[in-house]
């Protein structure tokens, strides 16, 4: 089919946009312009590395112990100093990143999951099966998570599996009613008449046409919910109830942290500045990602 | 508006049975149940007596029976016993809830007082240098770890300038009446900054972008075209409608106060249900926390139902008959 039949003129191209971009080409064009998203992606970037490369970078084991270094401030030989039972705090520091890191993304990832499965169902089949899923949804919205969170955590015993399934018992309802609102648009436009006229099957057109077609606010929803679940894990592990040493977290690095802030104060400052920084970072991400996938969004 | 509370009060049933089923699905989950763990480490228990305690107990009864059990006994205010502290369950929350409220109130008027005001000159003066301040700072709030940012106040306030406590309640022999509650004033700094933060930065920017919405429509148009002066355009016309959505977040802030306190209570070792739970959680007193957690549903339901009950109030274009 020749290409050039129908001329597109001029003024009906949006400023700054050439002719025959993608929709994720135009997303990038805007994405780019957001300095403090670019700056969060960057950061978020260095932290995985640093987390991924724990190993090469460090000297030292997270469990090994300088049983005479004990608490000992800053120096050559312990970048960051020690903690109370001669750990290298900037190993731990970089071996809880893969932990709070790895706890992020997988709820993140399990929560976008089930969002949109449910969100789908209910979006696409209506009737009862939306009224049961979205009251579901507004219970579980309105439960005060972060008391409920502490008790179940404390019930799966301080795994990863087990907090990222609490984390994302309380995480998908965000997902859920954003993908619900995309169906409801989309499911009696022209294309999915056609589809459904093609003979496509239900699974097919929620899957190849429908749910792609929803992606950008599951994707910025992911991303801040990557944010929040390490915050909660880190207050989970603080509290007792996240993740368990000698394996470190962030969360858990700040636990006894507290006792030596008159002795040690350096040992409460960084765990905590990773996490502030990691969580503002994916905050400004997110931020930027629904900026260029979709102005109009409210996540 | 009767008949608009009335049904109100009806749309709120599912909310009610759903956090009902799931706080009664908390405590069947725990690991291990209340005669698990009145008979561990004693090596003299048969399995007969074990079987007959579970009767006893009403444990060997199906799931729906203990549901309805246990909620008409929580319906008279029946929570069981604390076997770590010793009292009944009701008695102790209610004890620590009027604890957390030293904290709880003032952190819910610090975020009314600061946040209103930055959120609605940040909307009137969108892109300005206080504006971006404004925004970089619910960044900050909704992103910094609430425990930490405690942790720090400490060291800053208590450790190195010493001008307040590090935690806890109270001095201990501080005379009754005024000099006790300037003690208590002292105690309840940090913390109520710590709690309110997360709130604040929430608050502002509901407020910048309600007002934003509000300063945009043809009626604040017209009170300027008219010639009013501005003053009474942003406080008469804009401010009273952008404020409307606002106060359902209010009303919804105070469950949310009391949902962060486990981690400000536990870094300022403040005597709160905050902290109660998470001594509760840590000790397998699920008795305790389970009650704690019957708290918070209610404080959510009664405040869903106040909020909609303003809303109502406000604007006159929702209708209630």
């Amino acid at each position: 089919m020749a290409r050039n039949a129908v001329a597109i003129p001029e003024r009906a191209v949006p400023a700054g946009v050439a002719v025959g971009q993608s929709y994720w080409q135009i997303a990038w064009r805007r994405f780019k312009h957001h300095r403090v998203a670019l700056l969060g992606g960057a950061v978020i970037l260095l932290f995985l590395l640093l987390a991924i490369f724990a190993p090469y970078l460090t000297p030292y084991s997270f469990e090994q112990i300088d049983l005479l270094n004990r608490k000992a401030p800053p120096s050559l030989k312990h970048l960051l100093g020690t903690d109370d039972l001669g750990h290298d705090v900037l190993t731990r520091l970089l071996y809880a990143g893969r932990i709070s890191l790895t706890v992020g993304f997988s709820a993140a990832l399990t929560s976008a999951f089930f969002g949109t499965l449910i969100g789908g169902l209910a979006g696409f089949y209506g009737r009862w099966l939306d009224n049961v899923l979205m009251r579901i949804t507004d219970i579980m919205l309105s439960i005060p998570d972060l008391p409920v969170i502490i008790i179940l955590a404390r019930y799966m015993g301080g795994s990863v599996v087990g907090i990222v399934f609490v984390l994302t018992l309380f995480a998908w309802m965000g997902t859920a009613r954003l993908v619900r609102g995309e169906i409801l648009k989309l499911r009696n436009q022209d294309f999915t008449e056609a589809a459904r006229a093609m003979g496509a099957s239900d699974v097919r057109i929620l899957v190849r046409h429908l749910i792609p077609n929803a992606l950008a606010p599951v994707i910025v929803a992911a991303t801040l919910t990557v944010g929040s679940a390490i915050l909660l894990e880190a207050a989970l592990s603080f509290l007792g109830v996240g993740i368990q040493p000698p394996t470190p977290s962030w969360g858990n690095m700040l636990q006894n942290a507290q006792d030596f802030i008159w002795t040690a104060p350096w040992l409460a400052v960084w765990p905590g500045a990773m996490i502030f920084l990691t969580v503002l970072c994916f905050n400004f991400l997110g931020d930027g990602l629904r900026d260029a996938l979709d102005p109009r969004l409210k996540v | 508006m009767g008949r608009y509370l009335v049904r109100r009060l009806f749309q709120m049933i599912p909310l009610v049975l759903g956090l009902s089923v799931i706080i009664f699905l908390l405590l069947v989950l725990a690991p291990g149940d209340p005669v698990d763990f009145l008979i561990f480490g004693n090596p003299n228990v048969r399995p007969q007596d074990v079987a007959r305690l579970k009767h006893l107990y009403g444990l060997d009864q199906p799931i729906y029976v203990r549901y309805f059990k246990w909620l008409s006994r929580a319906a008279v205010g029946d929570f069981g016993y604390s076997m770590t502290y010793k009292e009944p369950v009701l008695q102790l929350v209610l004890a620590r809830v009027s604890n957390s409220l030293w904290l709880t109130v003032p952190a819910f008027f610090l975020a009314l007082i600061v946040a209103i005001p930055v959120g609605v000159y940040s909307a009137l003066h969108q892109y300005s240098p206080m504006d971006y301040f404004a925004t970089f700072f619910a960044f900050f709030g909704v992103s910094i770890p609430a425990f930490w940012f405690g942790i720090m106040m400490i060291y800053f306030f208590a450790v190195i300038l010493k001008w307040l406590p590090p935690g806890g309640f109270a001095t201990p022999g501080v005379p009754e009446g005024l000099p006790f509650y300037l003690d208590r004033i002292r105690y309840m700094i940090l913390p109520t900054v710590v709690l309110s933060l997360l709130q604040m930065a929430a608050l502002t920017r509901y407020t910048r972008s309600s007002m934003l919405e509000v300063i945009r429509q043809d009626y604040v148009r017209t009170a300027r075209s008219k010639g009013l002066p501005e003053r009474v355009v942003i406080n008469k016309h804009a401010l009273r409608n952008a404020l409307i959505p606002i106060v359902t977040i209010l009303a919804l802030s105070i469950p949310a106060l009391f949902a962060g306190a486990p981690l400000t209570e536990t870094v300022f070792a403040w005597p709160g249900i905050g902290r109660l739970l998470v001594e509760a959680v840590l000790g397998a007193d699920f008795a305790v926390a389970q009650a704690i957690i019957v708290f918070l549903a209610l404080l959510v339901i009664v405040f869903n139902l106040l909020a909609d009950i303003a809303y109502a109030l406000l604007d006159p274009r929702i209708r209630y008959d």
